[in-house]
């Protein structure tokens, strides 16, 4: 076995063809490892780490330390009567999660195939821990930004809080899907993990993060949209900084965001089954 | 219903990269080579019943761990079907999916849930996990401070807790001290019991034996042989011969290269063990004389060849060996196409237990063999004087009690 050089091969009906509603039964009997996997990330991240979890703020408040220095006193950008710092940690925080969850999504089949190959479960169960396991941090930096607007005097409390579980779960679908995607096509191509980290990189200055809407031109701002992280960080400052229901902008973040979960969904179920061939 | 079904089953992977690379795909439009594949398994059917035991073995490169990552569904076959009834727990790796900072305790929980139990499963039985593995003391110590013993007995008491249908064993016991590998049998025999298909791959042919029914040989992705644990250890024996015969290589033995060359100038054809009727025979009963006829054929002329002949144990320790050379017999030359027969005659003392015959024909200077059957048969020794061991020294009992003596200060 080890002289020839074992790769993928051709593709099989049988293995494809299982309905979607046994599929979801079949992670569904699964969720304990889906917990105990979860677990497992989150625990070893910060074993052996003098800060543990303080990690999870330090990246977004680093960024955003640098762009209110730049954008404070270098490039003085107006945010209204938002300080910039608070105007950015709001839109870091969401962004933050999406990126790192994406990032160890996009790993968590190459980093875990001397398991993938050797032990059947379902496969998603690596990449939707991978995210779930983002979901502490995000909390612990969630923590940060209320004591942040608690020190600005900037009031939050307003029933359009509730709109917080819906924002996240549009944002959590997005990056499920890119992350499945990337997950699978990882497998395959080593190349696509540092495609998508230089996506990323991109789309942050595509998205309003460190400046506002307002600064894009008008009549691109149809098309501005069709970024689904653009309706999902304008949604999180509208609930948090202004108080008001996010506007239209979200369900189109949220249609969006949902076609391309089933998409990303569906083609990591389709090449699955060649996964531990190629390794 | 059985409880595993492989139904002409082929795995074919693609020989090399599977995705060219830019300056292969290049070259593709020029006319470079088509694909290759290596067949892996080629065709391969067979089926366990629930409570039946099957071993697989063969050299490396067989297909046997193939077989293992399609029976777990890590991998799907080419053409071909293949049914798993129930729930299967596989050993490919122990501890495999272990966090080496996590806790012995965490790391129960996290295998545990990996081999497709649920928590609240793990929970009833995680004190006979823990029993199982010994490794009560260090339940919430770091896995990474384990000896590779501990880590690989954990491994096992979790896998074997399961509870499955059908356990697949990975060439795992080789880890582990005696009495563990002795616990692990057990509790592989009671899984059994309880009505669990087991399929166990190793290249302890003395393990096959003591866990297996029936025995499964692969050779270059070709299941070879089906039959008896006992027949089929000695059918991969032979197809190691075969094997280097056409390499013209040297010896191979299981554990690895033996040093003196094979050249098959001569052959051994026949290798029978008789009682004294002349009777050919597999059991013999402790004591009884035997012989052990041997038939041999010249392919080159070859000059005063030494024969020897071995008994072994099955885990391979030598009980007896000898050869013509040492028994000062003057063997003569041969030519091409002659043949012979040597024939040892013997007692047989030994005690209770399965045995091998191993036969040589070695060049008069030692230098190579001829052939060589390691395993040429195994056969079976019955004792009723109960005694225990190898071999029956006939002690004479005397017994004498003492008087009660009284103590003086």
């Amino acid at each position: 076995m080890t002289v020839v050089n074992p790769a993928v091969i051709e593709a099989t009906a049988q293995a494809t063809t299982r309905p979607a509603s046994a599929r979801f039964r079949h992670l569904f009997a699964h969720r304990d490892l889906l917990l105990a996997w979860t677990l497992r990330t989150i625990r070893a991240r910060y074993k052996q780490s003098v800060i543990g979890g303080l990690w999870a703020v330090l990246q977004p408040t680093a960024s955003t330390a640098i762009f209110s220095l730049v954008f404070t006193y270098f490039v003085a950008i107006d945010t209204g009567n938002i300080p910039y710092i608070v105007f950015s940690y709001v839109a870091m925080v969401p962004w933050t999660l999406f990126t790192s969850s994406i990032a160890d999504m996009v790993d968590s089949l190459v980093a875990n195939m001397n398991l993938v190959s050797k032990i059947y479960f379902p496969r998603e169960i690596l990449p939707i821990s991978a995210m779930l396991a983002r979901l502490l941090d995000f909390a612990i930096a969630l923590a940060l930004l209320i004591l942040l607007m608690v020190y600005y005097r900037i009031p939050f409390l307003s029933f359009n809080l509730l709109y917080l579980p819906l924002i996240l779960g549009i944002q959590i679908a997005l990056a499920l899907g890119l992350g499945f995607m990337g997950a699978a096509l990882n497998v395959f191509y080593r190349d696509v993990k540092h495609l998508i980290m230089l996506g990323l990189q991109i789309w942050l200055y595509a998205s309003p993060i460190i400046y506002p809407v307002t600064k894009v031109p008008a009549w691109l701002r149809p098309y501005y949209f069709l970024n689904p992280m653009s309706g999902v960080i304008e949604a999180y400052r509208a609930i948090l900084l202004s108080q008001q229901a996010p506007g239209s902008y979200l369900i189109s973040a949220g249609a969006i965001s949902l076609v391309v979960l089933v998409i990303g969904y569906y083609f990591f179920k389709q090449v699955e089954f060649q996964f531990a061939d190629v390794v | 219903m059985a409880a595993i079904q492989f139904d002409h089953v082929t795995k074919r992977y693609r020989i090399g990269q599977w995705l060219p690379t830019i300056r292969e795909a290049l070259g593709r439009f020029g006319g470079a080579a088509p694909d290759q594949y290596h067949v892996a398994v080629n065709d391969v059917s067979f089926a366990i019943e629930p409570g039946q035991s099957l071993g697989v073995i063969g050299p490396n490169g067989a297909g046997k761990t193939t077989i293992l990552k399609l029976l777990s569904g890590v991998t799907y076959p080419t053409t071909g079907k293949l049914n798993i009834n129930g729930r299967f727990s596989a050993l490919i790796e122990l501890g495999a999916g272990f966090h080496p900072d996590l806790s012995g305790r965490e790391n129960i929980y996290l295998n545990g849930t990996i081999l497709g139990m649920r928590r609240a499963e793990i929970r009833e039985r995680f004190d006979q996990i823990v029993e199982f593995s010994g490794i009560s003391a260090f339940l919430d110590t770091p896995v990474k401070r384990y000896s590779s013993g501990m880590y690989a007995r954990l491994g096992f008491a979790i896998a074997a807790h399961v509870d499955p249908d059908v356990l697949i064993v990975d060439e795992v016991l080789a880890v582990g001290d005696y009495a563990f590998q002795t616990k692990c049998y057990a509790r592989m025999n009671e899984l059994r019991a309880k009505g669990t298909a087991l399929i166990f791959v190793s290249h302890n042919m003395d393990a096959v034996r003591r866990v297996c029914d029936r025995g499964l040989v692969m050779y270059r992705g070709n299941n070879i042989f089906q039959g008896s644990a006992a027949e089929a250890v000695i059918a991969y024996s032979e197809a190691v011969r075969r094997a280097a015969r056409a390499a013209q290589a040297t010896v191979p033995t299981e554990g690895g290269l033996s040093e003196r060359v094979m050249t098959f100038d001569a052959e051994i054809e026949k290798v029978t063990l008789f009682n004294d009727q002349h009777q050919p025979i597999t059991v013999v009963q402790s004591g009884d004389a035997v012989t052990v006829g041997i038939e041999v054929k010249f392919h080159k002329p070859v000059q005063e060849p030494i024969f020897s002949f071995t008994i072994r144990t099955t885990d391979g320790r030598i009980v007896y060996d000898t050869t013509t050379r040492w028994q000062k017999i003057q063997t003569p030359n041969f030519v091409a196409d002659e043949r012979c027969y040597v024939e040892y005659s013997l007692d047989m003392p030994l005690l209770d237990g399965e045995y091998e015959l191993g036969v040589d024909v070695i060049a008069t200077d030692f230098s190579h063999y001829y052939d060589r059957l390691e395993r040429a048969m195994g056969f079976w020794v019955k004792s009723s004087d109960g005694a225990q061991g190898l071999v029956d020294l006939e002690a004479k009992v005397r017994f004498e009690k003492f008087p009660l003596q009284e103590h003086r200060v």
